[in-house]
């Protein structure tokens, strides 16, 4: 008799667990349920837990109640200026009316499609009335909240509360890149070729300064140096011109002397006349103390005799 | 086979024996070891609930689907599904994204990047975050690694789009890191992600591999430049002092000069006015004693003519010396070079 207890008793824990299914409805934190009665609407749960319905008469549909993404393929837009530009906007949504969501988009990939068109047609208008650069820069998160807020509007239709839309990538075209890469290359090697001038520039300023100051300094120690010279020929003729002054005919005759001293040597005749005073006494010894003719009468003169030309 | 198939092999009968018995006493058994069984199973069940959260984790336990209890690290009991469900997360562990590489691999479409000015730039981001809200990390937001890659590829462009090149390869690099980060933790914060952004990289930011050449040429032009100047600076530190140095002696050689001429002239006067001081006393001694003396020195060393009278005043003119020179009274003396006729 034992085993039938447990049969029964395990056949009854199968039938529960099977009713359980039916009525208990376990809302996970990222999920809310909208529960029908054949395919017509009776309500929505949305906080996570236990819920109720009518074993095998109402069915529940969960949606995921947390943040999605779509991402749209990559797409060419035309600027402003008439540039193109390849953008990949992404959208960031979630079901806030799961009711609307379902009877309008049905599921995620119906919703996806929906908002990646609005996202595109938006943007499109977006960016044909700015200009490429701003579209890159400085105004690309405004244009993406315009873009986001008129998608949020028009979304709001499918049960769909949009979060932000962006762009992941803006970027040229492929074929547009290349001349990109030539007109950066130019700019690089202009500046190149700026520095290395600029380098030139400043070196030749430096030595050409060097030099300038070279001959400053050298043309000073010299006007110093002429300066210092003239002062010790100045002391020096006035020291001559006192000493000599005090006996000027003595001068004359002593400095006389030493120049026949420095200009006569091996190379000069010397024509002597016989009665010339050094040879006075050559001829024959005359009474001392006879003066020699004219010594009384004046200084020895000495001319030179210097050849006609 | 050494036995008919239709006739079993005797053990064959006893081993059907054997069962039959066993089974038997199986039947007998079983009331008693089902619920043993169930027990078993009951208790295997309800031990599968023991999990051990580590340090630096956060149990996140859902009741029924709904987040009721946070648990602490240690050994930590839940009742097993599907009555209780548990995520544990990370909270301490710093973990990151690579953006315009994978594993030292750049990703070219992810790299490249067009800056502010219509310059292509390939720049590769590391991204840092850590879990700060595990209840957010784990229902608010689908696949937060994927949306937090998103977020910094957007990030990372909006903030190269609006800078100039050479900022983002040199100047601003820093401000790159900031601006993005920043615009990462607002992105992720509307996606309430429950991440917290702890650092934001700025890997390279390079120029592009097809104008890579042009971009170091550039680098070397200006080490020339630097390279030039520096060479002028050393021409001139070589110069001037040189040239300073040249004055000096220039200077010096001047006022040696000076000194020279002075002391010269200071000693011939002096030694003039001695002589003359002596010359004075005797004067006409003094003279002749001179004069012959001089005489002395030079006679010896030249050729001598000695002419008597007036031989001299005729003959003169025959030795083609032009007019007879006007020859003192006292002391007749001819001097001409012999050599200049």
């Amino acid at each position: 008799m034992r085993p039938n207890i447990l049969i029964i008793a395990l056949a009854g824990l199968v039938v529960t667990v099977a009713i359980l299914k039916q009525v208990v409805i376990i809302v996970d934190e990222s999920e809310q349920v909208i529960i029908t009665k054949f395919g017509e609407y009776i309500r929505t749960v949305k906080e996570p837990g236990v819920a109720w319905k009518m074993p095998f008469l109402n069915t529940a549909t969960r949606f995921d109640r947390r943040i999605l993404v779509s991402d749209a393929p990559e797409a060419e837009y035309l600027s402003q200026d008439k540039k193109r530009l390849v953008a990949d906007p992404v959208t960031r949504w979630r079901i806030v009316d799961p009711l609307k969501f379902f009877k309008t988009v049905r599921d995620e990939s119906g919703a996806r499609a929906r908002l990646d068109d609005l996202v595109f047609s938006e943007l499109r208008g977006e960016v044909a009335s700015h200009d490429f650069v701003t579209v890159i820069g400085s105004k690309r998160e405004a244009i993406m909240d315009t873009v986001a807020s008129n998608v949020r509007t028009k979304a709001s239709d499918f049960g769909i509360e949009v979060v932000d839309v962006r762009i992941k990538r803006a970027d040229l075209p492929k074929e547009v890149q290349q001349s990109v890469f030539a007109r950066m290359q130019a700019e690089r090697e202009r500046e190149a070729k700026r520095y290395r001038s600029e380098g030139e520039e400043e070196a030749n300023k430096l030595r050409s300064q060097t030099d300038k100051e070279r001959t400053i300094v050298l043309a000073q120690a010299e006007q110093d140096a002429q300066k210092f010279r003239g002062e010790g020929d100045a002391t020096a003729t006035r020291i001559y011109a006192e000493a000599y002054g005090k006996d000027p005919e003595f001068y004359r005759f002593v400095r006389s002397l030493q120049s026949y001293e420095l200009f006569l040597g091996k190379r000069s005749t010397i024509m002597l006349s016989a009665d010339s005073p050094l040879l006075r006494y050559l001829a024959g010894p005359q009474a001392e103390g006879a003066k020699p003719p004219g010594l009384d009468k004046s200084l020895p003169k000495v001319t030179m005799a210097a050849p006609t030309e | 086979m050494s036995y008919r198939q239709n006739e079993p092999p005797p053990f064959d009968k006893e081993l059907a024996e054997q069962f039959e018995r066993a089974s038997d006493r199986f039947s007998e058994l079983l009331p008693k070891l089902l619920p043993i069984g169930v027990a078993l199973l009951v208790i295997l069940w309800l031990a599968s609930g023991i999990y051990s959260v580590n340090p630096g984790h956060v149990g996140v336990v859902r009741t029924l689907g709904k987040e009721t209890a946070r648990t602490e690290p240690g050994l930590n009991y839940r009742v097993p599904w599907p009555i209780q469900q548990v995520d544990v997360v990370s909270v301490e562990q710093i973990r990151r994204i690579e953006v315009g590489f994978r594993e030292g691999k750049r990703v070219h479409e992810e790299a490249l990047m067009l800056t502010g000015d219509e310059n292509i730039v390939e720049a590769q981001i590391v991204v840092q975050y850590r879990v700060a809200d595990p209840s957010k990390y784990l229902f608010r937001l689908r696949d937060p690694e994927a949306a937090l890659r998103t977020a910094t590829e957007v990030a990372l462009r909006s903030t190269v789009g609006s800078m100039k090149i050479d900022q983002v390869m040199i100047e601003e690099r820093a401000k790159v890191q900031d601006d993005a980060r920043v615009f990462i933790q607002r992105l992720m914060d509307t996606y309430e992600s429950g991440m917290i952004i702890t650092e934001v990289k700025l890997q390279a930011a390079d120029p592009p591999d097809a104008v890579r050449d042009a971009f170091h040429d550039v680098v070397r032009a200006r080490e020339d430049k630097e390279k030039l100047i520096n060479q002028a600076m050393g021409y001139q530190a070589d110069i001037l002092p040189k040239a300073r140095g040249e004055a000096q002696k220039v200077l010096r050689e001047s006022e040696g000069y000076k000194e020279k001429r002075v002391l010269l002239a200071q000693g011939e006067a002096s030694r003039f006015l001695s002589v003359l001081a002596e010359y004075e006393k005797s004067r006409e001694v003094t003279r002749d004693r001179l004069h012959l003396e001089t005489m002395e020195k030079i006679l010896p060393e030249t050729d001598k003519v000695i002419l008597d009278g007036d031989l001299g005043q005729r003959l003169l003119p025959l030795m083609q010396m032009g007019t007879p020179p006007v020859l003192p009274a006292t002391l007749r003396t001819a001097i001409e070079p012999l050599k200049a006729n």
